[in-house]
């Protein structure tokens, strides 16, 4: 009769991960925070290739939590790394503005975020300035504005949701 | 189609629940589980996660937020305490934002520095920037993960950025305000809506009322009055000095009102300085003045603009000379 050996490999219950869908979602991801196409296969790779290999070492709690988290830090390190190259070592600095091409597009799209935010109603955008702006956590925010944990949760999602539908209703 | 704004809602759920400082590992669990479902989850969450980060968005709460405090300003105040009490928060925040995670943050509150007559001081802020503060002189500084704020309420103040591509530092003075991400240069507030910037090393952004919006580069001077911004000739300073006149104690003045120079020579005078006609205050003035030595600056404009200068025992008063027709 033959025995049935739980395999070494796997952890018990662990479901093996869909690569591709975790890179479709972090190239999503990317392309959405730069317009240089070269760069959203490079940070792709370079975290999924760090995710397999963290992976390999421990469990971890949230495949895609990391990932989000790896991808956007490989994104500042580009970003850091491309803004020195295009200035040049002793020209510091100019604008706050990100890589040149974006500066088109982003022009448009912040109009479109100022004027959602403008249709926001205000105690909601106090609450999206308070925690993505200054970065206060919602805890402080529910504190200093006399509102439940939850009603700051909701006004975040919701603002956010908003703004999301402000930038897609832009695209069409 | 008519789940969508289920889906962005649960998406906006998810960005801002791995937005928090402590995430549980079951909602962790629950989060890959939600992801791994259908693909519509990950790409909603994709695009309001790259939404989230993105500087555009930074900018446009930058921009809602100024008019916000314009139209409000006690909740400013309000906020600058709470801010002092939700320090450690913050703080427990700051470090679980997914972009900040390298980052060590110094201290979030507001520092605020005065200065008296004839004193100056230099200041290493959290981030390694120098300041150099002119005497009678208030500055206040916040540093925050993804942005570094200055303001000045009074007084010349001369700034050494520590250089982080990331991280802008921004110095309002009145209407105007300067952005860089990492230089040298010197800001003046010369009155309540003048003030006057000139840059040292790399390039600064300067705005005033957010109407305009110039980019000034080594060597360059430029000064706002009201919402209007003006380029200035290179000043004296221009090759080889790598800090402003002040902080040896003097000023070089290009035709700006009799009121300016006071206003400096006034940071190293105890006694008041009255200027006893208003005509005087806006009559122009050009040269290079030792103002840290006040009775020698005074002795000069009184030659140079025919004036009558009394050192009472309560403040020092100017007046036209007496009999100097049309000043």
């Amino acid at each position: 009769m033959p025995v049935s050996l739980p395999q070494i490999d796997d952890m018990p219950g662990a479901v093996p991960e869909d690569w591709e869908a975790i890179g479709a979602a972090i190239g999503r991801y990317v392309r959405g925070r730069t317009r240089r196409s070269d760069l959203v296969e490079e940070v792709v790779q370079e975290t999924l290739s760090r995710l397999v290999e963290q992976s390999r070492q421990k469990t971890l709690v949230s495949i895609y939590a990391l990932g989000f988290r790896i991808a956007a830090n490989l994104l500042v390190d580009h970003h850091r790394r491309d803004r020195r190259y295009l200035n040049g070592p002793e020209m510091e600095q100019v604008s706050e503005a990100p890589l040149p091409d974006r500066i088109i597009a982003g022009r448009q799209e912040l109009s479109v975020l100022i004027d959602a935010l403008a249709a926001m109603p205000p105690l909601r955008r106090e609450v999206v300035v308070r925690r993505r702006l200054r970065g206060e956590s919602c805890a402080a925010i529910a504190r200093d504005l006399e509102l439940s944990l939850k009603a700051v949760e909701k006004h975040i999602t919701r603002g956010l949701a908003d703004l999301h539908r402000a930038m897609a209703a832009s695209d069409n | 189609m008519t789940r969508d704004p289920q889906i962005a809602a649960d998406a906006a759920m998810w960005v801002n629940r791995l937005d928090q400082p402590v995430i549980d590992t079951s909602v962790s669990a629950a989060f890959d589980a939600w992801m791994a479902a259908d693909a519509r989850h990950r790409e909603k969450f994709a695009d309001l996660q790259a939404l989230w980060h993105s500087d555009t968005l930074t900018q446009a709460l930058d921009q809602s937020e100024a008019t916000v405090v314009s139209n409000a300003p006690v909740a400013v105040v309000a906020h600058f305490s709470g801010l002092r009490r939700s320090a450690p928060w913050l703080a427990a925040a700051a470090c679980a934002a997914m972009l900040m995670l390298f980052l060590l943050v110094p201290g979030l509150q507001v520092e605020t520095y005065r200065t008296g007559t004839g004193n100056g001081q230099a200041i290493v802020l959290a981030d390694g920037s120098h300041v150099e503060l002119s005497g009678d002189a208030e500055l206040s500084i916040r540093i925050l993960p993804w942005r570094r704020d200055a303001t000045l309420v009074r007084g010349e103040a001369f700034f050494d950025v520590a250089h982080e591509g990331w991280r802008p530092f921004r110095v309002q003075s009145g209407a105007s305000s300067v952005r860089v991400l990492g230089t040298a240069f010197n800001v003046d507030r010369q009155s309540p809506t003048r003030t006057a910037v000139e840059v040292y090393r790399g390039a600064v952004t300067f705005a005033a009322g957010g109407a305009e919006n110039i980019v000034l580069r080594k060597g360059d001077r430029a000064r706002a009055v009201d919402d209007r911004i003006a380029a200035q000739a290179p000043g004296p300073n221009a090759p080889g000095h790598d800090k402003p006149d002040w902080t040896a104690g003097w000023f070089e003045a290009a035709d700006v009102p009799m009121s300016v120079l006071i206003a400096k020579v006034q940071r190293y005078s105890v006694r008041p300085i009255r200027l006893r006609d208003p005509g005087l205050a806006a009559l122009p003035v050009s040269g290079r003045f030792q103002v840290s030595n006040p009775a020698r600056v005074l002795k000069a404009i009184r030659g140079a603009y025919a004036l009558e200068i009394r050192y009472d025992r309560d403040a020092i008063r100017i007046a036209p000379a007496p009999g100097v027709p049309g000043s």
